[in-house]
């Protein structure tokens, strides 16, 4: 990882971070629904970081493009841009955010300490191996998941669907 | 600290925002937000060990396609939950679910 990358990962992880906090905080839901679109097109960074283009083309197109407007039509659906006050935190808030910090230093402290039998620098597959490796190796899972998705597209229509009666 | 680590550590953070996020907020679609960025934390860590690999280069990338396709699928189903329980109740509150409590 040269200087330039370092910097950048700290610029974009703390981008990522912050707006994955903001997501958390903001009372009212159309604000956390565009700082999630902040956080993914920090991850997308990340990728690109990360050489891996194709993943990160993907996640600007499925996340940022589809899911986000999915998440931002349900919230105009349902009509509460401003959630209530008492409709912010759960009774176990306070004690969710203690758990979850314990939980998270424990876990950087098995990653920072932990010994990776990783390559030292980034290789960077090709698209073309990625597409090989997925309608080859990995072709049951591909068409499993075209059949998840089917599934969960009939789902999602009959549980919008209003009722006759 | 190997630039691994620090994009497992950075994985985790996300993870545990979202984790809190999951745990801590009321409203339903804030909680399938917060599922979308444990998602993304899981596959920054993919991402990463699948670079940081030194056998098979670029496996971890083939999942994480696998695994957009399910969030989306998650996410259009989670999204249709909550606009069927907001006409069932007029209210998006997860503490609202409780008809199968003993």
């Amino acid at each position: 990882m040269t200087e330039f990358n370092q910097l950048s990962f700290l610029i974009i992880s703390a981008f990522t971070i912050a707006s994955a906090l903001c997501v958390v905080l903001f009372k009212n839901l159309i604000y956390s629904a565009l700082s999630m679109i902040g956080s993914f097109l920090g991850v997308a960074g990340i990728y690109i970081l990360l050489h891996a283009e194709l993943v990160a083309a993907a996640q600007v197109l499925i996340y940022v493009g589809a899911i986000s407007v999915l998440v931002i039509f349900a919230i105009m659906l349902t009509g509460h841009r401003t959630g209530d006050i008492n409709v912010f935190f759960h009774k176990q808030a306070w004690i969710a955010a203690p758990v979850c910090a314990v939980a998270a230093a424990a876990l950087i402290a098995v990653m920072a300490t932990a010994e990776f039998n990783s390559s030292s620098n980034s290789q960077n597959p090709s698209d073309e191996n990625i597409a090989t490796m997925l309608f080859n190796e990995y072709s049951f899972p591909f068409e499993l998941v075209s059949l998840v998705l089917l599934v969960a597209v009939i789902g999602a229509v009959l549980l919008a669907k209003k009722e006759k009666n | 600290m190997s630039p691994l680590q620090q994009y497992l550590i950075l994985a985790v953070i996300l993870f545990f925002i979202g984790a809190w996020g999951v745990l801590a907020r009321r409203n339903i679609i804030m909680v399938i937000m917060c599922v979308e960025l444990m998602f993304n934390a899981i596959n920054v860590a993919l991402v990463a060990f699948s670079n940081y690999s030194t056998t098979g280069a670029g496996r971890g990338e083939v999942f994480v396609f696998v695994i957009f396709a399910l969030a989306a699928a998650e996410a259009a189903i989670g999204l249709a939950i909550a606009i069927a329980m907001y006409r069932l109740k007029q209210n998006l509150s997860v503490d609202d679910l409780d008809e199968l409590r003993g």
